[in-house]
């Protein structure tokens, strides 16, 4: 007998039962405003010129959902306060994951940190929390976030560059120095699960050296197949099972080692940016979560236990309404799937927590200081939404990685919000909105039937395998450089209202000279210094577990501790699981 | 008789993991009747060794990790050895500051680009540049 799996949407629909606990609006009342409406929909429409009533915005990244002129209680005639709305704290989330929210606890200050050597990440990190900075990201250089050493011939020139080099845990050992990371939240961006398995364990060796027990230690990864397997580029990739095993297996190990360490944020930013709609970037992220859970299910866990470390990261583009409206969505739609789908009672699994990034593509080069006033709008729509963490891109970002003024501004912005603009003291200030209401429910709807999508391919791991999650996200991108190039998105400065002196007035930033020899130096003595035995006895009980059905990183945190490097460790994975070519749509 | 069609190597540069900006020409310059091949991520050797094989008129380059100016350099030197710098087209899209475009210049691609190039800017110049090179040849 064919066993017909039932899709996710049916399971919310099944589960959900709306008891119409409490209606917003009587029939009586919503037969004269839609009467109203109508009215008013009629007449604009008898005019022989301009656009119809319903008008497809076009903006960077944006989900293309049509708008009408207007929206009134007739657009969300459904809404159940209790069961669309909510109050903050509680069920379904729609208004914020906390009670409080921001007068409890204000949104985290975390910008991204990371350039040459861990001495000079290290120097910008105590910048920036000098200057009030609450958190800290650091994003690693191009070898490191490929997993290959600095003295690997395929790093030549590019040590440093993009982010921070790190070879071994000595080097994160320099990148901490005199921070508190006992005390503060550090976000290690470790896109991959393949270099979170390599890094983080690095990261723990290096807490240990300096006395730091391990459950004390809060922040997050990233550890996303998403990354490694769609949005990457680079030379060498592992099969995505493989990776997908290695992402299980991070938060495998971190829930039960690591307790306050968020072991997997489902990177949508890498994704939203790399060319695809907040609808897109938003299904395939919930999608690759579900399959993680079943996964630790799967592995005997508990879903109120594993779930409640789970975090998301978002990019926030230009569609003021819509960005809010996501993450909204976002969180009530999260709330369904672990309350339906996994059965989850606590609270905590049933939160979407996330950290959003202002968007870098819609950074212009022409005119680079509208930058500031681009990401400002856009970190305010992250704000109205009720994120917990927040990074704001600098206004050099179209040319280089930012200046420490530049580095500046944008955490001064998350500054002027929070103590200048009286925003934060309400809690979902456009809940209500009728507008934000009916485009909150239109999203949720598009990215569950996205979901239901990609099941239909097989699962998350699947699409992936068979390119069709690349092939999607292709079609996006090649179609909105058509509508860049027509002027159809527009770019003021850029593609409209283009001045003709183009120049720019800035000052961009310039990395640091002799990194590259810096880490090849290290490099050099940590491989005569080390306990070489130990080296390659830790790499080869590695390289027995990836071919066994165990978890690795107990083992890839012992080549951390004897002083493994990047590129040795990323070496086991290849040998063990070999390569795989991804598809590329074009 | 028809004219042959342009034939272009497209590579990202080195480790730079942002591939959507390639990828994009690729299908532009395909789609505009060119020969596309794309090599994905390689170094300078690599990319030049198939350019060879290939007998290709333009070599583009991706790079929006920071590494332009060292391994762009390292490209155009090793055109030079190899003797195929003046018969083939050597541009290079990405993301650089003014500064940096001046200097790639410098350095020898003959067509540098950033993100608001559009695809007739891309296909125009390249045809144009192609044309120029195969005059020499």
């Amino acid at each position: 007998m064919e066993n017909k799996k039932i899709s996710t949407s049916e399971i919310l629909s099944s589960g959900i039962k709306n008891e119409n606990k409490t209606p917003l609006y009587n029939s009586d009342t919503l037969k004269k405003i839609r009467a109203g409406y109508d009215a008013i929909r009629a007449s604009y429409e008898n005019q022989p010129s301009g656009p119809g009533w319903e008008v497809t915005p076009h903006t960077i990244l944006g989900s293309e959902i049509p708008r009408g002129l207007l929206y009134t209680p007739a657009q969300v005639s459904g809404l159940d306060y209790d069961d669309d709305i909510g109050f903050p704290g509680t069920e379904p989330f729609t208004r914020g994951v906390h009670r409080n929210m921001y007068r409890g606890k204000k949104f985290t200050i975390r910008q991204i940190n990371g350039f040459g050597g861990p001495e000079d990440t290290n120097q910008r990190i105590k910048y920036m929390l000098e200057h009030g900075g609450t958190g800290i990201s650091v994003i690693h250089d191009l070898p490191t976030t490929q997993m290959y050493d600095s003295d690997d011939p395929i790093s030549k020139g590019q040590v440093g560059m993009s982010g921070v080099a790190i070879d071994s845990a000595d080097d994160m050992e320099i990148l901490f120095e005199d921070v508190p990371i006992d005390k503060i939240t550090i976000s290690l961006v470790t896109h991959y699960p393949s270099n979170t398995a390599i890094l983080f364990p690095m990261y723990l060796a290096a807490a240990e050296r300096r006395g730091i027990p391990f459950n004390v230690l809060k922040g997050s990864v990233q550890n996303d197949i998403t990354l490694e397997e769609v949005v990457r580029s680079g030379p060498e990739y592992i099969p995505p099972k493989d990776c997908f095993r290695i992402q299980c297996d991070n938060i495998e190990f971190i829930k039960n080692n690591v307790p306050y360490f968020n072991f997997n944020t489902l990177n949508g930013y890498n994704l939203h940016e790399f060319g695809t709609s907040g609808v897109t970037e938003m299904a395939v992220a919930l999608s690759n979560a579900i399959e993680s859970l079943d996964e630790m299910i799967r592995r005997g866990y508990d879903i109120d236990w594993i779930a409640e470390r789970l975090a998301f990261f978002w990019s926030i583009s230009s569609d003021f309404f819509e960005e809010v409206s996501r993450i909204r969505a976002a969180r009530r739609l999260w709330y369904k799937i672990m309350k339906y789908r996994f059965g989850a009672k606590s609270a905590r699994a049933m939160w979407m927590r996330c950290h959003v990034q202002t968007s870098g593509i819609s950074l212009v080069r022409e005119e680079p200081l509208n930058n500031l006033i681009r990401a400002s709008i856009q970190a305010l729509s992250a704000v109205f939404a009720g994120v917990q963490s927040l990074h704001v891109d600098s206004y050099d970002e179209a040319y280089s990685v930012p200046t420490e003024e530049a580095a500046l501004l944008s955490l001064r912005t998350q500054q002027i919000i929070q103590e200048e603009t009286a925003v934060t003291e309400v809690v979902d200030p456009l809940g209500g909105s009728f507008y934000v209401e009916a485009l909150t429910n239109e999203i949720e709807k598009r990215i569950l039937d996205e979901i239901d999508e990609i099941e239909k391919v097989g699962g998350y791991v699947a699409s992936i395998e068979k390119g069709w999650i690349h092939n999607r996200i292709a079609n996006y991108f090649y179609r909105e450089k058509e509508l860049i190039d027509k002027g159809e998105i527009k770019f003021v400065g850029s593609n409209v209202y283009r001045a003709e002196d183009k120049k720019p007035a800035i000052e961009v930033f310039r990395y640091p000279e002799g990194v590259e020899e810096r880490q090849k130096a290290k490099l050099a003595k940590l491989r005569l210094t080390r306990d070489n035995e130990k080296v390659s006895g830790s790499l080869g009980a590695l390289e027995d577990a990836c071919r066994k059905n165990v978890n690795i990183i107990p083992f890839s945190l012992e080549c951390a501790r004897v002083g493994c490097t990047v590129g040795e460790i990323f070496k086991v994975f290849k040998k063990s699981f070999g390569l795989w070519k991804p598809p590329v749509f074009w | 008789m028809p004219e042959r069609k342009i034939k272009i190597l497209l590579s990202k540069l080195g480790l730079d993991v942002h591939n959507r900006g390639v990828i994009t020409v690729a299908k532009m310059l395909r789609d505009a009747g060119m020969e596309v091949i794309y090599l994905g991520n390689a170094l300078p050797e690599e990319i030049l060794n198939i350019a060879l094989q290939e007998h290709v008129d333009a070599i583009g380059v991706s790079s929006l990790g920071g590494a332009h100016l060292t391994l762009g350099r390292d490209l155009i030197d090793l055109a030079v050895k190899e003797g195929i710098k003046n018969k083939t087209v050597f541009i290079i899209g990405g993301v650089f500051s003014i500064e940096d475009e001046d200097k790639l210049k410098e350095i020898g691609f003959d067509g540098v680009y950033t993100a608001v190039a559009t695809r007739d800017e891309i296909v125009d110049s390249i045809r144009e540049l192609t044309g120029n090179t195969r005059c020499l040849t």
